[in-house]
């Protein structure tokens, strides 16, 4: 198997829950199964298009070989699977102990970055009038992944002591300190950094794992109120982001806008796969006409290749694991993990949806990665880190007791078709027993 | 104690909205992708697919060079087309500056302040740029500047045989000569390539639908044109209308037994490379082919022909010459008092005896100028000589010119009568000379042929034959007979002075009057010299044709103005084609 270290089953959580419950047991492998199939998927799909990307950029004066992204990601993707590994190897606890640490440095590096970049600095990399990259020479480093992954792990922590002490709502608890960690976070990537798709990822994290950590309706729906009021904002504020905003609404209009450009390029690519697609060496958008075509529209590019056949098998093999991950927070007793899994299926799922909508053209562009298969090393390092610790969690998924409680339930059964074999009812804990009596 | 939950895990609102969002995106595809198809394949094949032209390589122009061997004069060659795109260009003085370093001459005029016009997305900067500067551009690497690759026709040996050639133009249409008579064959078949494309326009090899139909490039042409005896008779044109103060001239030569021409030119000409700099366009025209003219005394060999050919006249045949002669209310006199008295033809043709010319027609209708004589002459001029009709040379731009007939009422006997010694119709030189070849080779007119072959890809030539197109023009003997009529009418005269002895030199003079438009009369001025003859051995091995027009000499134009120019070019022509004397 993984060769993992015996855990003490309780993880620090003795004092709250019953040791029982929480005895280690069989990870959920559909998790690896649908990651799997969508980092293989994607090494096959940079594998056929990277010598169209690599012709052009040689003739820009780069001296690469053909296979340079299918060998970059293969690097990238053991750089990903160590760190899978890594998740599963250390105990839980870890995370939550580096949950400070890693958003500081997160912090720390996106200030370093906007620092270096005002001095120009060599170090930060410049492209297209954003400072988001490390260049370190032979690799290139986004710190806001890390950001990213440390307000992950520090919600789940800060919200699973709100939990604790019933403060989810309260304003000078909860919603005052998170409302200004996410403006100190919004400052220094969309502001600083100019990077709307990776903004939006965060907001999706903290908005699901508020969502799970049982915000009132109330106050949830003043929080979307607020951050779409700071969004029109940011959007109102930066001409590319009206661009795009514009483009979206008016398609033809302004279709000569970069935008517009890659909308319409990613709509011809999708379109022209027809029902079967192309083939897998038969994409011609590749060849220049599609921007971005290894890493945020990768998505059309399988859609001109593998055709709509092709683009529902992927679309279902995202959905499955969303559903997984959804399921897996069902199951989690311990809040704080509960939160992590959350955070998690909040990351890939904000990306997912908000890349692939772009692409067929129902979101606006925000320039947002597509999770394991777009051509990129931090992402999916921190994405398999995060989905490495979710495994871990999968170990103490209480599917048992539910089985045991639900027992003879006829309804409830939100997840039928989907589960699979072990099904997980709703009402299973204490509650549901009361419910059942009356 | 049995576990507790945080409230509900609220997880079935997410699992909705997953359920939502992702039937919403499969719906959107099955739009796309299915409902849709169709018009993003077409958008798709509007994008990615062109068409490219695959240019056909121009034929070459070859001269022949002596008995063996080929010259060329008219090559194809890489020229270069500088252009910039005013949206994309960054550093504009730089681009100026690497222009006029590099470009110089080639620059095309106030293209810096084209390079201002950033509404244009092209603006040529400079034009028929050789490699070495197409590469010092290309090297420099500006940014919206641009090198295109074309050809351009080039002419190792000058302006020589300018006329004949004729020359292509900026849209690469052959124009004039033969460049414009035969530019289909020169042209050949651009090939087509459509196929799916890069964003940089190159073809890819993934497109399914591909086209690709090679070019097929033009023929090159062999000239029968020799390009020694071209150059000769250009210099020997225009030498001689130097030494006559003449406006223009012209010169053929072609061989008589095969139609082949030799040489064809006029003076003035102009330099086919730089044709875009001639504002007289009548200087691109071959005027041996398309100014028909009242070509005058030199027809009277064809009219002896004709007499010889019915069997009316002999060479011997003696007439009475009065000096003139009555035909209906009309004079027609002689040019010279020579000869009066008893006549010989062969004195007709020496002295150039109107009177004669019209005895032959009087003959031809048994002694009167009546319908038959009329017909007989309209229908050898014209069927047999085929005088005012195009001769089929490859050459743009021929002229019939007018042979009246019989039945016009313009027809009348003083017309035929003046026909018979060139005037009263238009015909070209290429008529006459064609005509006179036939008449003097035995009777076989060939067609007169400027193409003798086409250069093979191995390097071989592929002749063309010579055509017959019409045989018995007049018989064998009468031909003989015609021959040694000019031949002595030459050497009876005192233009043969100059022929060295040993060979056969034949020739006729002509100096024909041109209408006054002022008084609708023939006058002296303004003249045309005309001179047709023939040379070699006991066989004719060329036939020279010349004229000129506008002598300031004294005395007739034929004969002091364009027969020199004969004898100039037959006597090199005995030495270049090594005929051996006394043959």
């Amino acid at each position: 198997m993984w060769g993992l270290r015996q855990v003490v089953a309780t993880e620090g959580l003795s004092t709250r829950y019953g040791k029982a419950l929480l005895r280690r047991h069989r990870p959920d492998y559909q998790l690896i199964l649908y990651a799997g199939i969508l980092l293989a998927i994607g090494l096959i799909v940079l594998y056929a298009i990277s010598p169209a990307r690599v012709e052009l950029m040689n003739l820009a004066g780069s001296k690469l070989n053909q296979a340079y992204f299918m060998q970059k990601q293969l690097l990238y993707l053991l750089i990903g699977i160590g760190a899978f590994i890594a998740a599963v190897w250390l105990p839980l606890k870890t995370w939550t102990r580096l949950a400070v640490p890693v958003l500081l440095v997160g912090l720390g590096l996106s200030l370093l970055l906007a620092v270096f970049g005002l001095f120009k600095v060599p170090l930060a990399l410049e492209a297209g009038g954003a400072v988001r990259w490390f260049n370190l020479g032979i690799i290139s480093f986004q710190p806001a992944e890390i950001l990213k992954f440390g307000l992950l792990l520090y919600v789940a922590v800060f919200l699973g002591d709100r939990i604790a002490n019933k403060t989810v709502n309260s304003f000078s608890e909860t919603m005052l300190p998170l409302g200004m960690l996410l403006g100190l976070t919004m400052l220094f990537i969309v502001v600083l950094q100019k990077d709307m798709g990776t903004g939006i990822g965060l907001i999706g994290i903290v908005l699901t794992m508020l969502y799970v950590a049982g915000m009132s309706f109330r106050n949830f729906l003043l929080t979307i109120s607020m951050l779409l009021g700071i969004g029109l904002l940011l959007v109102a504020t930066s001409p590319h982001r009206v661009e795009r905003v514009m483009t979206f609404f008016k398609p033809s209009a302004a279709s000569d806008t970069a935008a517009g450009y890659h909308i319409a390029q990613a709509k011809i690519a999708i379109g022209s796969g027809g029902l079967i697609g192309k083939g897998l060496g038969q994409s011609v958008q590749a060849f220049g006409y599609l921007p971005e075509a290894v890493n945020d529209s990768i998505f059309a590019i399988m859609g001109e290749k593998f055709g709509f056949v092709g683009l529902v098998v992927i679309l279902a093999v995202f959905f499955a694991l969303l559903l997984r991950l959804i399921k897996l927070i069902d199951q989690t007793a311990n809040p704080v993990w509960r939160l992590i899994v959350a955070g998690t299926f909040g990351w890939i799922a904000t990306h997912t949806v908000v890349n692939i909508g772009a692409m067929i053209g129902i979101f606006p562009l925000t320039g947002i990665t597509l999770p394991f298969l777009s051509f990129g090393g931090t992402s999916l390092l921190f994405i398999m880190l995060a989905l490495g610790i979710t495994f871990h969690i999968s170990r103490y998924a209480s599917h048992g007791l539910a089985n045991t409680i639900n027992s003879g339930q006829g309804g409830g059964q939100p997840y039928a078709g989907f589960g699979g074999g072990r099904r997980l009812r709703r009402a299973r804990h204490a509650s549901g027993g009361g419910y059942q009596r009356a | 104690m049995t576990p507790r939950r945080s409230k509900r895990t609220r997880t079935k609102g997410m699992v909705w909205l997953m359920l939502v969002i992702g039937a919403l995106f499969v719906f959107r595809l099955f739009w796309l992708q299915v409902v849709q198809h169709d018009y993003y394949q077409n958008e798709a094949q509007k994008e990615q697919v062109a068409r490219f032209t695959i240019p056909a390589k121009r034929g070459q122009i070859y001269a022949r060079d002596g008995s063996s061997g080929i010259v060329p004069l008219v090559l194809n060659e890489a020229v270069y087309t500088v252009y910039a795109d005013p949206q994309v260009v960054v550093d504009k003085t730089k681009v100026v500056d690497l222009m006029q370093r590099v470009a110089g001459g080639n620059l095309v005029g106030g293209f810096p302040a084209a390079l201002d016009n950033r509404q244009s997305r092209y603006a040529v900067l400079a034009r028929q740029l050789n490699k070495t500067q197409a590469e010092l551009i290309k090297q420099a690497d500006l940014q919206g500047v641009g090198v295109q690759e074309g050809t351009k026709r080039v002419y190792p040996e000058g302006s020589l045989g300018a006329q004949l050639l004729g020359f292509v133009d900026a849209d690469g249409r052959g124009q004039y000569g033969v460049e414009g008579a035969l530019d289909s064959q020169l042209r050949g078949v651009p090939g087509l390539l459509k196929a799916v494309t890069d964003v940089r326009r190159i073809p890819l090899s993934i497109g399914k639908g591909d086209i690709n139909v090679p070019a097929k490039d033009g023929q090159n042409l062999v000239l029968n044109v020799d390009r020694n005896i071209q150059a000769r008779a250009e210099q020997a044109l225009k030498d001689g209308l130097a030494r006559s103060k003449a406006t223009h001239g012209s010169v053929l030569i072609m061989d008589p037994y095969s139609g082949r021409i030799l040489a064809m030119a006029s003076s003035p000409s102009y330099n086919p490379d730089k044709y875009y700099q001639v504002k007289d366009y009548s200087l691109f025209q071959n005027r041996v082919v398309s100014e028909p003219y009242e070509a005058g005394s030199v027809v009277k060999t064809l009219t002896m022909g004709v007499g010889l050919d019915k069997g009316v006249i002999e060479p011997g045949t003696v007439y009475n010459n009065t000096g003139s002669v009555r035909v209906a209310d009309f004079t027609i006199k002689n040019a010279t008092p020579d000869s009066i008295g008893p006549t010989t033809m062969i004195d007709v043709l020496h002295y150039s005896l109107n009177t004669g010319a019209v005895f032959v027609l009087q003959q031809l209708g048994g002694g009167s100028i009546n319908d038959q004589a009329k017909q007989t002459l309209y229908d050898y001029f014209t069927k047999r000589y085929r005088l005012g009709q195009n001769t089929g040379i490859e050459q743009q731009g021929e002229a019939p010119g007018v042979v009246i007939p019989p039945t016009d009422p313009q027809g009348g006997a003083v017309r035929y009568a003046n026909m018979t010694f060139g005037q009263g119709m238009d015909v070209t030189m290429i008529q006459v000379a064609s005509a006179f070849s036939a008449a003097i080779n035995g009777g076989t007119y060939y067609k007169p042929q400027l193409v003798g072959g086409i250069l093979l890809p191995d390097g071989s030539v592929q002749d063309q034959p010579p055509t017959v197109l019409a045989s018995n023009v007049i018989s064998p003997t009468a031909s003989a007979k015609l021959q040694d009529m000019v031949a002595a009418a030459r050497h009876n005269g005192f233009l043969a002075f100059t022929d060295p002895p040993g060979y056969r030199i034949g020739g006729k003079t002509g100096t024909s009057q041109i209408i006054d438009p002022k008084t609708g009369k023939y006058t002296n001025d303004n003249s045309i010299g005309t001179y047709l003859g023939f040379g070699g051995g006991a066989k004719p091995r060329y036939v020279i044709m010349v004229r000129v027009k506008d002598s300031k000499l004294p005395g007739y134009a034929g004969t002091v103005a364009a027969a020199p120019i004969f004898a100039d070019i037959s006597n090199w022509l005995l030495q270049y084609l090594r005929i051996p004397p006394n043959s």
